[in-house]
């Protein structure tokens, strides 16, 4: 899988090249509008990470240009600025999704996999690790082919860690990531610990093959089954 | 004290005796010239009566209706040296046609006739129509005086009031400046150099406000901007090094802390950003929001947050009530002041939240009243918390500003209560 970034701050840049990377992509880079412009007009790229403030150019001038070569390659903006505005016209331009600065790597690649496996599967999003299979349109969860009930926030959790995978997830983020921002000042996370256990509990029983383990009880992660 | 009443204060003040002074010398005058007056006439007839008397003409009848009267009395040589031969004096005398006595002005004259004997004569006339004369310019003076007294005033106030019309417009105008806010020009209708002036000064002033107000707002949202892509990259650092390296327990916990520090910064980046964007009212789109739904949904989420602080909390949901609001902006009033109510109650306390009659109403326990002038600012915290970016309260008078809402904080019988007034 090809993608392309287009990032004109170096540091975030390398960071984000090295994280993709070890996802097994192939991944090139662009920092300049007039750089990013000659690559989407050569090469076809399965995803394009597009910060829209670049120092000789307006990003979204970059999706007009996708739209008028009718390139359909993936687009996720990239923005320091959290603007509601440029969201709508973004995704108004054709952009897929939009992913305000800063953010997780983790975060990055799950929009990235959501994002491409959307275009691909021709609207099949279900997310399958192991023995475990996620429907997000139906928040219906099925371990072994057998479906398991789970309420609202444990349906949550798992979703989150399923986009996650072997990734170290400290439990304030993930607090935030399904709490919202009023977790932001709890001063311990019982509530997320609780929401766990009965999470754990049910994978373990109905016999799935994957696992969220705790992390020296800082966070959690999920892990795959050795068996290849 | 209002200049008004000030410049009448003085004007009287000085007014008051000035013109008491002039209506008591006035009065004197008045007294005098009549006294005058008087006496002329007093020497006019005595004249008459020795002009007649030494021409051996008949001497007038002694009453001859004027209520005037005289006497003459021969006297000595030795009388009339020892005594001033014209002299004017009050005395009381007795008028026998009346039987009785009457103040009178007198007038003794002692005068020779052709033949060398003295004679005095003794010339009266009745002061009680002076008496009246007076009263009468007494109670005229005085009246007149209460009158120009007031009529100074009343014109001197009147003139004030209307040459200052341009201060009081300029002044209205102050009272309804907010800087940052939308405001009416800076009035400019007069043709008085003076105000004319001040008008331009407070145009100036204005002019510099809002330039710094909007530098500063300015400089709040690019550096917040400007702090985004190094945090990005400092957080995927962090998170590279979890995945990646081999960490025990202790580096480990040590990178998480780090990764909690650098959520912390972000939140605080964030909420900047957001305090910045309401401010320069970047949420135009509003819907119609259930606020009664709103809280209770999020009072749900904090109970379970919160769950393990012992804290009771109800929810009391009145009438249905809907607002046009932006949705996240109507999120972020509730939720900072719930959060604020259950970061802030210790174990054991108990949050009352009511909706309805277009007021939202949280209070909670609390030992000691807040500082209510200052509780809204930016960064102000009472006692530190961790992890709060003291921007919360911040966020709601922010919102309410927006959206013109009521908001106040009262402390009663150890409680907090916040509420935000729709009305």
């Amino acid at each position: 899988m090809k993608i392309l970034i287009i990032e004109d701050e170096p540091s975030l840049r390398e960071v984000m090249l090295r994280a993709l990377k070890e996802e097994g992509y192939v991944v090139e880079s662009a920092s300049t509008y007039f750089e990013a412009d000659a690559k989407i007009a050569g090469y076809s790229y399965d995803c394009i990470l597009l910060d829209i403030m670049l120092p000789d150019g307006n990003g979204l001038k970059l999706l007009e240009q996708l739209k008028a070569l009718r390139k359909r390659d993936n687009v996720i903006i990239i923005s320091a600025r959290d603007s509601l505005d440029d969201k709508i016209l973004g995704l108004e331009l054709g952009a897929d999704d939009y992913l305000p600065k800063p953010f997780h790597t983790a975060e990055l690649k799950a929009r990235i996999k959501s994002v491409v496996r959307r275009s691909r599967n021709d609207g099949n999003l279900d997310i399958t690790l192991g023995n475990v299979a996620l429907d997000p349109e139906s928040c219906r969860v099925k371990v072994a082919g057998k479906e398991v009930e789970l309420l609202k926030k444990e349906f949550d959790i798992l979703r989150f860690f399923l986009q996650r995978p072997n990734h170290v997830v400290d439990k304030s983020v993930l607090a935030e990531a399904i709490w919202g921002d009023h977790a932001d000042q709890a001063d311990n996370f019982h509530f997320v610990y609780a929401q766990m256990k009965n999470l754990r509990r049910k994978l373990s029983d109905a016999g799935a093959n994957i696992e969220i383990k705790s992390v020296y009880g800082f966070g959690y992660k999920l892990t795959l089954p050795e068996t290849e | 004290m209002k200049l008004t009443y000030r410049i009448a204060l003085r004007l009287s003040l000085f007014l008051l005796p000035l013109m008491a002074l002039w209506a008591v010398l006035f009065y004197f005058t008045m007294v005098d010239e009549i006294n005058d007056e008087a006496d002329d006439a007093l020497d006019d007839y005595s004249e008459m009566i020795i002009i007649r008397m030494l021409a051996g003409r008949e001497l007038p009848p002694l009453n001859s209706g004027s209520n005037n009267s005289y006497s003459i009395v021969p006297v000595d040589e030795a009388y009339a040296d020892t005594h001033p031969h014209i002299d004017y004096y009050d005395a009381e005398v007795y008028i026998p046609e009346k039987e009785e006595t009457e103040p009178a002005r007198i007038l003794t004259t002692i005068f020779q006739d052709g033949s060398g004997s003295y004679y005095e004569l003794k010339v009266a006339t009745p002061t009680f129509e002076k008496e009246d004369l007076l009263r009468a310019i007494l109670f005229w003076v005085v009246l007149l005086y209460i009158l120009l007294l007031l009529t100074t005033l009343t014109l001197t106030l009147w003139v004030f009031h209307r040459s200052m019309r341009p201060l009081y417009t300029l002044l209205h105008w102050l009272d309804h400046y907010t800087p940052g806010q939308k405001n009416d020009p800076v009035p400019d209708d007069t043709r008085i150099q003076e105000f004319a002036k001040l008008n331009a000064a407070a145009q100036q002033a204005v002019d510099r406000v809002e330039s710094v107000f909007e530098q500063q707002k300015q400089f709040i949202g690019n550096a917040s901007h400007e702090l985004q892509t190094p945090l990005a990259v400092l957080g995927t650092r962090i998170e590279w090094l979890l995945d990646h390296a081999s960490l025990n327990e202790e580096e480990t916990g040590e990178l998480l802390k780090m990764q909690r520090s650098l959520g912390h910064i972000v939140r605080l980046n964030k909420t900047l950003l957001l305090l910045t964007k309401i401010e320069n009212g970047q949420f135009p789109e509003s819907s119609t929001i259930d606020m009664g739904k709103l809280v209770e949904e999020q009072a749900e989420l904090y109970q379970e947050i919160y769950a393990d602080h012992s804290l009771s909390c109800t929810v009391n949901i009145g009438e249905d009530f809907s607002v046009k609001m932006n949705e996240s902006l109507a999120s972020t009033l509730t939720s900072n002041l719930l959060k604020n109510a259950f970061v802030h109650t210790e174990a054991g306390g108990h949050i009352a939240i009511t909706v309805g009659s277009k007021q939202l109403c949280i209070s909670n326990d609390g030992k000691q009243p807040l500082d209510a002038e200052h509780i809204f600012d930016r960064f102000f915290q009472g006692e530190k918390k961790e992890g709060s970016t003291g921007l919360g309260l911040a966020l709601v008078k922010a919102v309410c500003r927006y959206y013109g809402l009521g908001l106040e904080y009262r402390y009663v019988d150890g409680r907090h209560t916040f509420t935000v007034d729709w009305r």
